[in-house]
């Protein structure tokens, strides 16, 4: 119980590793995004699950709020930036751009 | 369990290393997400390491206060640019 506990510790270790490593290499604004966005509450999660093992289920619940709180919270705070990105720069290096339309429709709509 | 405090020191690392050469104001709200993201799985880590529940209380505390975080600085970003639309390269 205390192996697998420990190596899902060490995985959400791992997987926190790829985060920070793709924050730092990669090229483009929405490239870092993506990788802090995807691969940072999947770490936390594999994380959690083991200490959950290791702690039993008091700490279990606690951890599982947390997790349920970032889940939840995190993907709106990732995607308000990447609307703030694409309101805020260039887009033109895009090859496609689904969201300029909607912004279109937003800013001649008054409404 | 150090192994894993140390993945996620190093994540915080080169996070810290992206808040500090930017370029952009996004990019630095967002490598300070992935950096309080480091410190709730430390702390989680850290909680079974000392096998205390104790401040497993804060991670919840964290999160919700990086998701305000979050979305208070991307309302700056959008109104910033409204307001100043000759620093958009920034």
């Amino acid at each position: 119980m205390t192996i697998v506990a420990t190596a899902l510790m060490i995985l959400g270790g791992a997987v926190a590793v790829l985060a920070g490593v793709g924050v730092l290499r990669f090229e483009t604004t929405y490239a870092r995004l993506h990788a802090a966005g995807k691969a940072s509450p999947v770490a936390f999660l594999i994380a959690g699950i083991g200490v959950a093992i290791d702690l039993g289920p008091e700490a279990g619940a606690l951890l599982l709020i947390a997790g349920a709180a970032m889940v939840l919270t995190l993907p709106v705070g990732v995607h308000l930036l990447f609307r703030a990105v694409h309101r805020t720069s260039s887009n033109d290096h895009l090859l496609i751009d689904d969201l300029a339309p909607a912004e279109d429709a937003i800013q001649n709509d008054p409404q | 369990m150090i192994l894993a405090l140390g993945c996620f020191a190093f994540a915080a690392a080169c996070s810290m290393y992206r808040v500090l050469i930017g370029p952009g104001l996004a990019e630095r709200v967002m490598a300070l997400d992935v950096m309080l993201v480091c410190l709730m799985g430390a702390v989680a880590v850290d909680a079974a390491r000392r096998d205390d529940t104790t401040y497993l209380v804060l991670l919840v505390v964290i999160a919700i206060i990086g998701f305000t975080a979050t979305v208070a600085a991307s309302k700056f970003l959008e109104q910033e640019q409204a307001t100043r639309p000759d620093t958009s390269d920034r």
